[in-house]
């Protein structure tokens, strides 16, 4: 039994790569081909996150490829399989120029490689071809713009793969193992071993998007084609959020620095996102503020990223199809309900209101273990949260301020079907076994006033624009820009850094290096 | 005398950095380019360098070495490293064909490949609300 599942989940592995070959030599069999491969994703997803399931594999032996098919990976493998779905379900009638079937099937099959990845150098291989696919996805027509987004995109991404390289390769001189698990095992204390460890950090932090590393994502997903910002938002990131997840998991002691960098991120992108004026690159902001929620509880953040990579995606496959993204004019011109209820369902259900999906996963992630951390103490991380959703409701509420019009066509067809999986999966989702259980009336009270607040800062936001715009405090309120290449390259230096101190920081100091330091000093 | 093995290990690590910084610092793409090319030198060299320090001897047996195997002072080196890093060769090698044919389309725009220039781009287009308005 355990074989046969094994050689079944390879084929499936294979599946994706297999079918981009024989597309590229027979084009008519490229949407077919897709929709099997999303599917057979949706199938082992679905059994994956059917509690007790877990299979590893080893390849080539104690030496090789290692994955593991298992709880963490199921939320990451049904948000690859409902994101894709939907941007094929988008351009199924007319498929975007280029080989763009071809590099989603490519796309799909790298990233559920990297969610099974539990060694580290599986997870370059893997990260790698989903970066140059992602690379080659963003470059569909060749303006000038939109190659120097996508070069921008290979540099940081191929820069910071780099150093992950050389972070795993500074961990195997100690734990002469690839694996993940080996980590565990590692002794505390010393240097090269703090430097290894935030150098495969940073790795993941910046394929995540996450806080400073991260800051290459809003340009990035605003710029590129809609399908495949709803792509690289929904289900990208995850990519290496995943892996972020997995170690998260198995270095408790290290949660410290996944909690402070999740923070960070989550503030600098809501403080982004609520002054930017563009659609796109507010959700983008959003996106980068998001993946540091699911940081903050390791155990829950699969769960989150799905919740917030099904609704990220609805909301940018809309974004392309409205009107005008420019938020100043945002409301004054009705959208049509095909475009709207998948806008209105995706932010309501990031912002967190009660029967949809994104509520569940908020509240799940707000069941933090009992005790703080060091420098944060629980109390104060039990208010802090449901502030940092105050703040998500109020970025999501400047979106829900929205006359809906006629017209029934859909243009949107991949937008609508996630906002029904958002919809159903959120009304169904406590009856099925195993589930959440339905929420108690203090918990949807205290959901809805997080949902309330959020609308009075947006009200606020409004009362506040004209006399602030009057007084000429606009100019000077203007946030920095930090999206210039040096900035992008400078913050990867900047949080590779500060990782390295944290780590040191947080390790008890062996003799030896406070030999080493005294030495300096002296 | 310091260990050899560190020694090479801290340049192999000088190297790597070296590239990261031209990599921030360069102004022209072609460069920047580059120095991730250096980057990934070090990255390979510190594969490299990890394999040799069991022993440099190559780990593959033949007749007279598995005769000579039984003396205990044999160091092999360890093949792993070195089986894991040619993938990377080949993805750096890849990306940085990527990187130069994106880089040549770009120098349409400005032969002189200044970073600024190309920064100019999206600055045209991303002031919000006051002066472009986009769809």
């Amino acid at each position: 039994m355990a074989m046969s599942a094994l050689t079944l989940a390879i084929a499936w592995l294979l599946l994706p790569f297999l079918a981009a070959f024989s597309a590229a030599l027979l084009p008519r069999l490229a949407r077919p081909l897709a929709l099997v491969c999303v599917l057979t994703t949706l199938a082992w997803g679905v059994w994956a996150s059917l509690p007790g399931r877990q299979v590893l594999f080893e390849l080539i032996g104690s030496l090789g490829v290692q994955l593991q098919l298992d709880a963490v990976a199921a939320p990451f493998l049904l948000l690859n399989a409902l994101v894709v779905l939907a941007v094929l379900v988008d351009s199924w009638r007319q498929p975007p120029p280029g080989p763009f079937l071809l590099l989603l099937m490519v796309l799909l099959g790298g990233l559920n490689s990297a969610f099974l990845a539990t060694d580290l150098v599986s997870l370059y291989v893997a990260l790698e071809v989903v970066g140059i696919t992602a690379f080659l996805l963003i470059l569909q027509s060749r303006e000038p713009r939109q190659l120097w987004i996508a070069l921008r995109y290979l540099l940081v991404g191929n820069g910071v793969m780099t150093l992950f390289l050389i972070g795993t390769g500074l961990l195997y001189l100690y734990t002469g193992s690839f694996r993940l698990q080996s980590l565990q095992e590692l002794p505390s204390g010393s240097a090269t071993l703090a430097v290894g460890l935030a150098l495969v950090m940073l790795g993941l932090l910046t394929k995540a998007g996450v806080f400073l590393s991260g800051l290459w994502l809003p340009q990035t997903h605003a710029e590129a084609p809609a399908q495949v910002s709803a792509l690289l938002s929904g289900v990208v990131v995850a990519g290496g959020i995943c892996p972020l997840l997995r170690l998260a998991l198995l270095l408790p002691a290290q949660q410290p620095v996944f909690t402070w960098v999740g923070l960070a991120s989550v503030l600098l992108g809501l403080v982004y996102a609520l002054a930017d004026g563009d659609l796109k690159r507010l959700l983008a902001w959003s996106t980068l503020s998001q993946m540091g929620f699911a940081l903050l509880n390791p155990a829950a953040g699969g769960l989150f990223v799905l919740g917030h990579g099904v609704a990220k995606g609805a909301l940018f496959l809309v974004a392309g199809k409205v009107p005008s993204r420019d938020l100043s004019v945002w409301g004054r011109q009705p959208l049509a309900p095909a475009l709207g209820l998948p806008l209105l369902v995706g932010a309501l259900s990031i912002a967190g209101a009660p029967p949809l999906l994104g509520y569940y996963t908020k509240a799940s992630l707000e069941t933090l273990p009992p005790t703080g951390i060091p420098g944060l103490p629980v109390h104060v991380l039990v208010w802090l949260l449901p502030l940092l959703m105050v703040g998500t409701a109020a970025v999501y509420a400047r979106l829900c301020w929205l006359p809906l019009g006629a017209g029934w066509q859909v243009p949107a067809p991949g937008g609508l079907l996630l906002a029904l999986v958002l919809l159903l999966v959120g009304l169904v989702g406590p009856l099925l076994p195993g589930g959440s259980p339905f929420p108690s009336t203090a918990a949807l009270g205290k959901g809805l006033a997080v949902l309330a607040a959020g609308a009075g800062v947006e009200a606020l936001r409004r009362g506040l624009a004209r006399p602030v715009t009057a007084l000429g405090f606009r100019r000077r309120l203007r946030l920095p820009s930090l999206e210039s290449l040096v900035d992008l390259l400078g913050a990867l230096a900047v949080v590779g850094a500060g990782l390295q101190l944290l780590l040191l920081r947080l390790q008890p100091l062996s003799a030896e290096l406070l030999a080493v330091e005294a030495a300096c000093l002296g | 005398m310091p260990d050899p093995f560190r020694l090479l290990e801290a340049l192999v690590l000088l190297t790597a950095l070296v590239g990261f910084l031209g990599l921030i610092w360069r102004r022209n793409l072609f460069l920047r380019a580059l120095a991730l090319d250096v980057m990934g030198t070090g990255a390979v060299a510190l594969f490299v360098l990890v394999a040799a320090r069991s022993g440099l001897r190559t780990p593959i047996l033949d007749r007279n070495e598995l005769i000579r195997a039984a003396s205990p002072d044999l160091s092999w080196a360890d093949p792993i490293p070195q089986a894991v890093i040619l993938t990377a060769i080949v993805i750096g090698l890849s990306i940085q064909a990527l990187l130069l044919v994106t880089i040549a389309r770009l120098s349409r725009l400005d032969p002189l490949l200044e970073t600024s220039s190309f920064e100019r781009l999206l600055l045209e287009s991303s002031v919000p609300a006051s002066s472009g308005r986009r769809s």
